[in-house]
């Protein structure tokens, strides 16, 4: 076990590593660098003309003359050591400053929708694989085909209409306007709660189709499986029978795949955050992408990856707590 | 009862016809079977219909829609779909047509909206001239298959905010949504091949660290590295450049799971006699693995590149959606869509929806045809 | 008294996308109290869904004929029809496990790879014994004591996977037996283990039948087995008992062609020189039974105009045999 967690914690931290030059290359592919749109932005319409002696002066001042391995270095030891992002341009300001608590709320989303998909799909998948052949389970294919097909942009605005014309206009976004800005409070929080649904369930609307039909798949083979025979010939009642056997070993491929949900939903997330209107990580990215503010993106594309890498580490330990064959090295 | 055959001392006719039946399945070859199995899948069959309609439609989209993609009609704007009819309060006639339309303009705001106007008809007309086009780039035509008497506009589907005819637009969106598509899933079906096929034929370490980068670019959320990249193109491109470029970016990370399942069935067959036969006689690796490795696997890549599809569409329209992705003047579903964003249009123009429409069909025809395919491929699968 | 066992004219048939298939025709067998039936059939002759039809283990597209009659005495004496059970019955529950106990041919399938397989043992013996905690796990640990299982109290913690094939068949017989159920019904329980351990697991269940004085059903492919186990025999073909009897006699005059091939293919160590003889062709597919006798497709000795005709009936040869086989037809020799 200790062999397997070094093992596993060793291979995480390159994959990081990677990852970090990877995002860092995406955030030096733009033509121009970041001494160039900080001067534009910040002298444009003023009046000002700047000079290339002017932009030279930025670059020189924030270290961006040097090769792209010190700067990678730079920033990436910044963060580390640190946990300094470097600055945002299009906002005058750190990138830790218009990032702020945008991270606990992203993460919020992402754990509400995790946990709705999986009440959800398990079930449900559960159902369809014990009933199989039966008229909802044909229903249950028809959706998760749906699911699977259905952009999510666009069934965000087919929900957001429903919701419009149910519950009235109060339902885009995160927050009703009077919290929007006010400090964090219980009441905050219920709110929070009453707008976290339907993104959650956007969000969620993929994994949980593909979920379900990975439930109902292992389910349908696990059912038939001579150790789920071999327990009903020792007399185990049904319902009991159902849930020990077959079920608990159709939980394993949903855990080994956690961190392939965490990321199909930050993969979805921008777009559907621009529909919704929702004030986080997503939204902020897509921002940051198309003002090409890219010390932003590239802290918010980093911090997703490590959350989704992170997750991965957590989806193989869950595994292996679950399975004594991984556990016991079988 | 003429001959006895030892193996089967008494046989009737019946039995006869079934045993040569089964002979006959187990003479056919692989491809052959597979297409008897897929042409069992009903559903299948239908999703293989949709997409040669779809790209049939759309490669010939000079000829089937009536308008060019950036034509506009500045006296119907934002116009709801004409559906052709037969009959109206003026009474039948034997040839569809539908109304006229006049200009009102709204007494308060002031803007200028299109109504239909009960008083006139436009009958529907096939092979109507239209303005000179290419059709498939390089044969000039001018007749349109179908359009209005007297030079008026149909729209069959409505317009969009600059007057732009929908349909017409839907039919050359498709084609440039389905072949950004083909060329992406293509891109990455090379990239996986090289990858896949020299971490799976090596192994090893070029195998653990061809393995690394995979696992990099499966663990970067997909879509936001597409922005990145996407974000990254020249605000002064053109539009070709940038399709080209969208099908590079779509391509270039497309590939992982398809390298996995080379990479993975190399591995498998790597040490089989007929890989050692092939290399004691000297052949080259890229050689060994394309004509004697990679045929024993052929339908289960041709599955996972069907099965690809639907993400490179998917992506492509979304990023499109939100800007990142294709620029006017081209027109792809998700260009189409930028003008549905949000819930006012649902009840203003849902018709501008229709694109999304397309998006699903293609999407969920592509998935239901790699299912069948899957099923066909199977060569321990029921269907038998 | 009856006997412990009685099964009359079962028929099994599923609902498949190719139509109606029938792997089980009218077939009947029974079992007395403390002796051994061996049933010997090829796989697809029928023998597993037969005995899995008497636990009612059969999937749901099953269908058991309305003709079929499956009796079992229980230890109070009293009869239960099985067949007529609800799926949930109490009674079925009892019978499941606390009256019959089953072992199946692949050890390392029939554990659940994540339980223990002290969990899975205890689980029997808290449904059937009443037993819970300590007391259970004491009683596992005797069990597999008595299947010879060395370091018991150990093992009992162990998963599957880290017991040796052998012992977890051994393990198996623990679980099946945990509950002391009157008629053990074994399907190939030997078939997926090495020779040498196939022999020690034979020995072991002879040791313990006796022991316990319960019934068995043994299932199996190998005449050779079922030689060295079972007081009386079946020999199944295509859905149907083709020949049955007390085991020496049947070995010694077997009257069906089938039983004759299933005997010349046994390897004998007095024969060493000569080459094996298997039974030629395949057994067909249960939806494309031959007409008539369904062994005729594979017989040397089918009569043209008979065998492909009508279904053999049962004739009696004496001494408790009996056969389906046109030759031995007495009537129609008459005739």
């Amino acid at each position: 076990m200790v062999r397997f967690l070094a093992e596993r914690s060793f291979g995480m931290i390159v994959t990081l590593f990677m990852v970090s030059v990877m995002v860092f290359f995406i955030m030096e592919l733009p033509p121009g660098d970041f001494a160039e749109r900080y001067a534009f932005r910040k002298f444009s319409g003023t009046g000002v003309t700047i000079t290339p002696a002017d932009i030279a002066a930025i670059r020189a001042e924030l270290g961006l003359d040097q090769p792209a391995v010190v700067r990678y270095f730079d920033w990436i030891s910044g963060i580390v050591l640190r946990g300094d992002f470097g600055q945002a341009y299009a906002f005058d300001t750190s990138v830790n400053n218009v990032i702020g608590q945008k991270v606990w709320l992203t993460l919020g989303l992402l754990f509400a929708t995790l946990i709705i998909t999986y009440l959800i799909s398990v079930p449900i998948g559960i159902y369809a694989a014990v009933r199989r052949g039966g008229a909802a389970d044909y229903g249950l294919t028809l959706f998760s085909y749906l699911g699977l097909a259905l952009p999510n942009f666009l069934l965000a605005l087919v929900l957001l209409y429903f919701a419009n014309l149910w519950f009235g206009a109060s339902v885009g976004g995160l927050f009703s306007a009077e919290y929007a800005e006010a400090p964090w409070s219980a009441a905050k929080l219920w709110d929070l709660m009453k707008h976290m649904w339907l993104p959650a369930l956007v969000l969620g609307w993929s994994a949980m189709a593909y979920q379900i039909q990975t439930v109902r798949a292992t389910m349908s083979d696990e059912i038939g499986k001579l150790n789920v025979t071999a327990a009903r010939a020792r007399g185990v009642p049904e319902t009991r029978l159902l849930l020990k056997y077959p079920a608990r070993l159709a939980l394993n491929p949903v855990v080994s795949t956690i961190g392939f949900d965490v990321n199909r939903i930050f993969s979805e997330l921008p777009i559907v955050a621009a529909v919704l209107g929702l004030t986080e990580l997503g939204d902020l990215l897509l921002k940051s992408f198309l003002d090409l503010d890219m010390n932003v993106a590239g802290a918010i594309l980093l911090m997703l990856t490590v959350v989704i890498v992170v997750m991965n580490f957590v989806s193989d330990l869950l595994l292996a707590w679950l399975d004594p064959r991984i556990r016991l090295g079988g | 009862m003429t001959v006895m055959d030892p193996q089967t001392p008494l046989e009737t006719t019946a039995e006869r016809r079934e045993r040569e039946k089964r002979e006959r399945y187990y003479a056919a070859s692989q491809w052959t079977l597979i297409w008897w199995r897929f042409r069992r899948h009903r559903a299948a069959m239908a999703g293989a219909a949709i997409l040669l309609t779809m790209a049939f439609l759309g490669l010939f989209a000079e000829f089937f829609a009536p308008y060019g993609p950036t034509e506009r009609n500045r006296d119907y704007v934002s116009g709801p779909p004409q559906v052709p009819m037969f009959c109206d309060q003026n009474g039948c006639s034997l040839r569809p047509f539908v109304h006229g339309t006049r200009t009102v303009r709204d007494p308060v705001t002031l803007r200028a909206t299109a109504e239909p106007d009960p008083e006139t008809r436009r009958h529907v007309a096939f092979f109507v001239p239209g303005e000179p086009a290419m059709l498939l780039g390089a044969i000039p035509i001018s007749t349109r298959l179908f359009g209005l008497e007297d030079g008026a506009q149909l729209h069959l589907w409505g317009t969009d905010t600059l007057g732009r005819d929908v349909f017409s637009r839907t039919l050359y969106a498709t084609r440039t949504s389905l072949s950004i598509g083909v060329l992406g899933v293509l891109i990455s079906f090379v990239l996986a091949l090289v990858i896949g096929g020299v971490a799976g034929y090596f192994g090893g370490l070029i195998d653990s660290a061809i393995q690394r980068v995979t696992e990099v670019v499966r663990v970067i959320p997909i879509i936001p590295l597409y922005m990145g990249l996407a974000a990254a193109m020249p605000k002064e491109w053109s539009s070709t450049q940038v399709y080209f470029a969208m099908t590079l970016i779509l391509g270039l990370f497309g590939w992982p799971t398809l390298a996995r399942r080379i990479r993975s069935q190399l591995l498998s067959i790597r040490g089989e006699d007929y890989v050692l036969a092939a290399q004691l006689a000297g052949a080259r690796p890229a050689r060994i693995i394309g004509s004697h490795m990679l045929p024993s696997f052929t339908s289960f890549i041709i599955v996972d590149l069907v099965i690809s599809f639907p993400y490179m569409i998917l992506s492509e329209t979304a990023l499109s959606f939100v800007g990142l992705g294709l620029r006017p003047p081209a027109v792809s579903w998700g260009v189409m869509l930028q003008q549905a964003q949000s819930v006012q249009v649902i009840e203003q123009a849902p018709w501008l929806f229709i694109p999304a429409g397309f998006v699903v069909l293609a999407v969920l025809a592509f998935t239901i045809v790699g299912d069948g395919l899957r099923d066909a491929a199977d060569p321990y699968g029921q269907a038998g | 008294m009856g006997r412990l066992l009685e099964v009359e004219n079962l028929t099994v048939s599923f609902r498949t996308d190719e139509g109606l298939i029938t792997p089980v025709q009218g077939v009947s067998f029974g079992v007395d109290a403390g002796r051994t039936l061996g049933i010997v059939g090829e796989s697809g002759s029928g023998k597993s869904v037969s005995t899995k039809a008497v636990m009612r283990l059969l999937p749901v597209s099953a269908r058991i004929g309305d003709q079929s009659c499956i009796a079992f005495t229980d230890r109070d004496g009293a009869r239960i029809d099985v067949h007529a059970l609800r799926p949930g019955a109490r009674a079925l529950r009892r019978l499941r496990g606390g009256e019959i106990g089953m072992i199946f041919q692949e050890p390392m399938a029939s554990f659940s790879p994540v339980y223990t397989i002290g969990n899975q043992i205890m689980e029997t013996i808290r449904l059937h014994k009443g037993l819970r905690g300590a007391a259970a796990r004491d009683l596992a640990v005797e069990m597999l004591t008595k299947v010879g299982i060395s370091n018991p109290a150990a093992r009992v913690d162990q998963y599957p996977h880290e017991l040796s094939g052998g012992m977890r068949q051994r393990a198996m017989i623990a679980l099946a037996l945990s509950a002391g159920p009157r008629l053990l019904i074994a399907d190939e329980p030997t078939t997926a283990l090495d020779v040498t351990i196939q022999a020690q697991v034979l020995d072991l269940m002879a040791g313990l039948q006796r022991d316990l004085g319960m019934a068995m059903i043994f299932i199996t492919h190998d005449l050779g087995v079922i030689a060295q186990v079972a007081d009386e025999v079946a020999v199944m073909y295509l859905g149907t008992i083709v020949e049955q009897g007390p085991v020496r006699q049947l070995l010694k005059t077997p009257a069906h062609p089938y039983t004759q091939g299933l005997i010349a293919a046994i390897p004998r160590l007095d024969r060493i020189d000569n080459r094996l003889t298997p039974v030629p062709g395949e057994i067909p597919s249960p939806s494309a039974r031959p007409s008539g006798c369904p062994f005729r497709s594979r017989c040397a000795q089918a009569i043209l105009g008979v065998c492909d005709r009508t279904p053999p009936p049962l004739t009696r040869l004496g001494g408790g045999q009996s056969v389906r086989c046109h030759l031995h037809d007495r009537a129609r020799a008459v005739a």
